[in-house]
């Protein structure tokens, strides 16, 4: 990639981020198991602290992503001589005719460039733990709590540790992405080649990449993700004791997420039926999708009675199956074959 | 007498009941999906599959329309009347489904629901006080009701999948109206500061 930005320093520069994030994520762990499961709270003003740093941290990095994202838009686009560009649109034309959904033509002046979303392979995990980290952030400053308060740190911590051992999206920046465009910078490649690399990366920049779907689509679905673990752990302290403090906060989270969920759901319909067609049915994440949606609106609805013994453990019951059925939607990428998979 | 809250929270326990069981068969179909390798199947087989799991589907999604059916006059009817109501569209929707096909039934469904969906909305939005609903709030009022008008929506806009450009339109209103109630519904006192402001604010 000669002319193409350095994503050395980006990764150098992200991976002493995330090794901070990490350090700083593991002081808070301890403090949250400590806290989690003493009596009186510890270390107060330090958990708090280290949070605040965290959070700030995890923003920074994504403004550095966004930066990132920023440099291929500016550097990056698909430059076709010109009789190769007259040749490939009569191409595109011809193939538009028969589509539901027609591709822009080629246009000399204004060459096809990437706008990658800033949450897609592994920044999709750190916008979604960003976005738990500041829910997590306010939930720490309206519920003095010790124990609540633990939990959520603990649950932060892992989270720092999935993301620098596991899914560090500065490790390897974009390695899908970048796998799929480093054959567009080999010089040698002869004109027919090049223009059937284009006919390979064009759709896929229209209806994926570029796709302004792409833009509310999954980050809606991470902040769910983000408010349904939070609901999650105040339904494991509502399993435990009849606080409405809690169970008022752990609503609050959930009323947000059922809106980013369902919103985020409907806004990934018209998508679907522009880049797949109407054959999507009966994809296994879009079940996940549905059955998690109904876990969550029947937890939304029981919330009502809430105040009914048996509906108050049965409210709760349903906020921690909500969270089980997002991780298991979250994996049914990886496990299940479909349109949305990662296989 | 039955007390309307009492009816209100044994719908709920039904359609508890009816999306378990669409639950259950959403993670059926995730698994054959995986064992079968349905996506790596001929076009024609791949159809086959589909039709089988709508089929599958079908009595359970009939089921929750006819509980959203029954749901929606519950803003309108005192619990004896409901009753009867229920009765009556079970009995219509039956017939019209012996006779005219189980879609034409359901449209019926989701058609009275719809416009009784629309009065209750009506009603809501002119603060009416004969509307039956578990909290008094007049934006949550509103807002449920736009939501649950969505959820019809969506389900009626499924009949003209085949016509694209009626079927976006549709759903783009489902769409705005769902989000509309969402957030008068779950942030109705917000709505309240916001328009008290705003009214303070005027000269």
């Amino acid at each position: 990639m000669p002319t193409f930005l350095d994503p050395t320093t980006f990764s150098l520069l992200g991976n002493y981020l995330l090794l901070t994030i990490l350090v700083l994520g593991g002081l808070l762990g301890i403090s949250g198991t400590v806290n989690l499961f003493r009596p009186a709270p510890v270390g107060e003003k330090i958990s708090s602290r280290l949070l605040i740093v965290i959070t700030s941290l995890l923003v920074v990095g994504f403004i550095w992503i966004c930066w990132f994202h920023y440099q291929i838009h500016t550097q990056l686009s698909l430059e076709l001589p010109q009789n190769l560009a007259v040749w490939l649109n009569r191409q595109l034309a011809a193939a538009n005719s028969n589509a539901s959904y027609a591709m822009p033509l080629y246009d000399l002046a204004h060459p096809p460039r990437y706008s990658i979303p800033v949450w897609i392979e592994n920044e999709k995990y750190y916008f979604w733990f960003m976005c738990y980290a500041i829910l997590g952030l306010s939930a720490h400053y309206r519920m003095r709590h010790h124990r609540f308060r633990g939990a959520v740190h603990l649950i932060l911590a892992i989270q720092t540790t999935i993301l620098y051992f596991f899914t560090n999206p500065f490790a390897a920046p974009l390695p899908k992405f970048m796998a799929e465009i480093s054959p567009w910078f080999n010089e040698n490649l002869s004109d027919m080649a090049r223009a059937g690399l284009f006919m390979k990366l064009y759709p896929k920049m229209i209806f994926y990449y570029n796709a302004h779907y792409m833009w509310l689509h999954p980050p809606m679905l991470f902040l769910s993700y983000a408010c349904i673990t939070l609901t999650f752990i105040t339904s494991l302290f509502m399993l435990v004791k009849r606080d409405l403090a809690i169970e008022n906060l752990g609503y609050d989270f959930a009323k947000l997420g059922f809106f980013m969920l369902t919103l985020g759901m409907l806004l990934g319909y018209p998508w679907a039926l522009q880049a797949w067609g109407p054959n999507w049915w009966w994809d296994p994440k879009i079940c996940s999708s549905i059955m998690m949606w109904a876990v969550f609106s029947t937890y939304l609805h029981t919330r009502l009675y809430a105040n009914k013994p048996a509906m108050w453990y049965f409210s709760s019951i349903l906020g921690i199956l909500c969270f089980a059925a997002m991780i298991f939607t979250f994996l049914a990428t990886f496990f299940f074959p479909g349109e949305h998979t990662f296989q | 007498m039955q007390r309307k809250s009492s009816y209100d929270f044994y719908l709920i326990l039904a359609t508890t009941a009816v999306l378990f069981v669409i639950s259950i068969i959403c993670i059926y179909s995730m698994f054959y999906f995986k064992m079968a390798q349905v996506q790596q199947l001929p076009t024609v087989m791949k159809e086959a599959y589909l039709h089988r799991m709508n089929v599958i589907v079908a009595p359970f999604i009939t089921a929750l329309i006819l509980l959203l059916g029954i749901c929606v006059p519950k803003r309108l009817l005192p619990v004896s009347w409901l009753n009867r109501f229920a009765l009556v569209l079970a009995a219509l929707t039956l017939i019209t489904s012996m006779i005219w096909g189980v879609k034409l039934g359901m449209l019926l469904v989701l058609s009275i629901s719809l416009i009784l969906q629309t009065g209750v909305l009506g009603m809501a939005l002119g603060g009416s006080k004969n509307l039956y609903f578990e909290r008094k709030n007049y934006w949550v009022r509103v807002g449920s009701s736009l939501m649950h008008l969505g959820l019809i929506l969506f389900v009626f806009d499924l009949f003209f999948f085949d016509r694209q450009a009626l079927h976006l339109l549709l759903f783009w209103v489902t769409t705005i109206s769902t989000v509309l109630g969402m957030i008068f519904c779950f942030y109705a006192e917000s709505m309240v500061s916001l328009i008290k402001r705003l009214q303070l604010s005027r000269p």
